[in-house]
């Protein structure tokens, strides 16, 4: 065998330009395979987060709109029990609606969520998207969006006035102005501790309107809702998937346009070591037509294109592993709101394929070696 | 002595219906190990036919060739091509040298192939056999970078380096100046000698085929003759019919 791998060795030395090119060849196509996988993987996931990182991934609801949740001991336990959901990521709130009217007759509807900050933030990580002042929500705090607070000259410090409903007034102090990533949010979103909401609807310390929650993988929340709906009774589960179609398909579109991208650029680089090879059969048919005389087996000699297969293979795919990586650090360069991330695991797979197919592209050069016949070499001279 | 290679009825048509030419017709001989024997023709006589079949690299259409007891046509192609490798050696008009390899490379390629190890012992082997032909300090050189005589003898040398049964050898000194084919000859000769090799050489040149033991002459694809060399203990030359 290691005759076989050194005599490939030699015949790829022998022709450095041709090794040289296919070489670059395959290792363009890998690389262009991670960079365009990686691309579309970091995009779909940068759009995710836009979509849901700072939402719930799965939301249950009194069947009954406008009626509570109730969060006892049983909810507790199934969405402990539930092993997808991001550890610790459940917030209950409460949510109610506000109208804002500043001194020059301007208003604002806002819609408001109560509920514990430490909660809050294991959803929506307000503490984390502060622009000014604290992150804090004691009970006669508000935290508002950068587009209301600017719309409206806002600071933190300032104490605004709400008709909440029931026409209740309300004053309350902005402790901190939140930046969510959405103009809509930061204009309409706000956040207030737990206790006034819950005293406005005059529901009980363990009633809300609802038990968001977070997963570790976005995508498992079809299954997740499903699940928690096989334990719970009397609760209305949404998960993001369902309240997101329209995304999804456009992700669905934009990964088979991807794989369709990366196919077709796998097919290229076959063909491209596949004809190098089948080049170098013919090249090589004196050789090998020695060797067998020599007494080199067919499939012996078969396998010296399988070696130079893998040589090639090897040697492209890690060159395209770097190349890759290059190219995803150059990225890094060009002005996107979004930057790419390697996956190892792809990389390692787009190496891995891009040296199976090179294998699979010996298999012509490979037969055809096996089936000739040293005599049409020492007869043809 | 034992037998070698029992060559009978071997026929070799190439082409079909009236296109067919009969290339060998009819060939039968016995060979017996330790044999140094001559094979000469005219060119297109089918001679450089009955080498390749003797050879295992081609097949005859009818016929057999039975190496040491065993009928070849019954042997699968990997047996054949360790035949090809425990029992025979070739030299062939060109030399066929792998272009990709160093000499000392080259001449131990079948030594490679049969997935024996090269130790000190067979390093120092090739330095003595390509010292005897002439190739001294030459093993490291590329086999490119030689001329067409040298080409010739490390050809020659990887024939020789397994110690096969039997050496073929197609117009082995047909590209070698006087001085080197008698190197080359005596070489063939002492290895004969030495190791009780069998060799069968295909030559044009009387005088070479003069001083084998044993001379089959093919004439249009049949095996006109086959003649054995006798030497008295004075080296005086008598030539007797063997058949």
């Amino acid at each position: 065998m290691m005759l076989q791998l050194r005599i490939a060795g030699r015949f790829l030395l022998s022709s450095r330009a041709q090794t040289s090119l296919i070489i670059a060849g395959i290792a363009v196509g890998i690389a262009v395979q991670i960079f365009v996988g990686s691309l579309i993987t970091s995009l779909q996931a940068d759009l995710v987060d836009q979509t849901i990182g700072s939402a719930s991934q799965i939301t249950l609801t009194a069947e009954e709109d406008g009626e509570p949740i109730i969060f006892d001991a049983e909810t507790r336990d199934a969405i402990a029990a539930e092993g997808r959901l991001a550890p610790g990521a459940v917030a209950a709130v409460r949510l109610t609606s506000a109208l804002y009217t500043d001194d020059g007759g301007g208003s604002a509807p806002l819609s408001i969520t109560g509920g514990l900050l430490r909660e809050i933030d294991t959803i929506t990580d307000l503490s984390g998207r502060i622009t000014e002042g604290d992150s804090s929500l004691e009970d006669d705090e508000i935290m508002v969006g950068t587009v209301f607070a600017e719309e409206y000259s806002l600071s933190p410090g300032d104490e605004i006035e709400l008709a909440l409903p029931g026409n209740v007034l309300e004053t309350l102090r902005i402790s901190g102005i939140f930046d969510l990533g959405s103009a809509i949010a930061n204009e309409r979103q706000a956040f207030i501790g737990s206790e006034l909401p819950r005293e406005l609807l005059s529901w009980r310390s363990d009633e809300y309107s609802a038990i968001q929650m977070k997963l570790t993988e976005p995508f498992d929340s079809v299954e997740t809702a499903e699940s928690l709906g096989n334990t719970l009774e009397g609760v209305t589960i949404t998960e993001w998937q369902g309240q997101n179609a329209d995304l999804l398909t456009a992700l669905t579109s934009q990964a088979s346009s991807s794989y369709l991208i990366q196919a077709f650029v796998l097919i290229a680089v076959a063909l491209g070591i596949a004809s190098t090879l089948a080049i170098s059969a013919v090249q090589k048919t004196r050789q090998i037509g020695i060797l067998k005389a020599m007494g080199m087996s067919d499939r012996a000699s078969g396998r010296i294109f399988l070696w130079q297969a893998a040589i090639l293979g090897v040697g492209g795919s890690l060159s395209g592993l770097g190349l890759g990586w290059l190219l995803i650090w150059s990225f890094g360069f060009v002005p996107v709101p979004f930057s790419i991330r390697i996956e190892p695991t792809f990389a390692a797979i787009s190496a891995s394929i891009g040296i199976i197919v090179a294998l699979v592209s010996s298999i012509i050069p490979t037969r055809s070696t096996s089936r000739l016949d040293p005599i049409e070499v020492i007869q043809g001279g | 002595m034992a037998s070698l290679l029992s060559v009978s009825t071997l026929e070799k048509v190439y082409g079909t219906g009236s296109a067919a030419t009969r290339a060998l017709k009819e060939v039968s001989f016995e060979f017996e190990e330790g044999e140094f024997a001559s094979i000469i023709g005219q060119s297109g006589s089918g001679k450089s036919t009955l080498l390749n079949l003797l050879g295992l690299l081609d097949t005859p259409t009818s016929g057999s060739i039975t190496y040491r007891g065993r009928e070849t046509a019954a042997l699968k192609s990997p047996e054949l091509a360790m035949m090809r490798n425990e029992l025979i050696g070739f030299v062939f008009q060109f030399h066929y040298l792998l272009p990709e390899f160093t000499v000392f490379e080259n001449v131990t390629m079948p030594v490679a192939i049969a997935g024996n190890k090269i130790d000190r012992e067979m390093r120092s082997r090739v330095e003595e056999m390509l010292g005897l032909l002439g190739l001294d300090g030459l093993g490291h050189k590329n086999a490119n970078a030689l001329s067409g005589g040298q080409k010739q003898r490390v050809a020659i040398a990887r024939a020789l380096i397994n110690e096969p049964r039997l050496i073929l050898a197609d117009e082995p000194t047909g590209n070698l100046d006087t001085t080197n084919s008698e190197a080359v000859y005596d070489l063939f000769r002492r290895v004969n000698r030495e190791t009780g090799t069998s060799f069968m050489i295909v030559t044009h040149d009387r005088n070479v085929a003069q001083r084998t033991d044993r001379v089959l002459e093919v004439l249009d694809g049949e095996l006109v003759q086959d003649v054995r060399n006798s030497y008295s203990t004075q080296g005086e030359r008598t030539t007797a019919v063997a058949k």
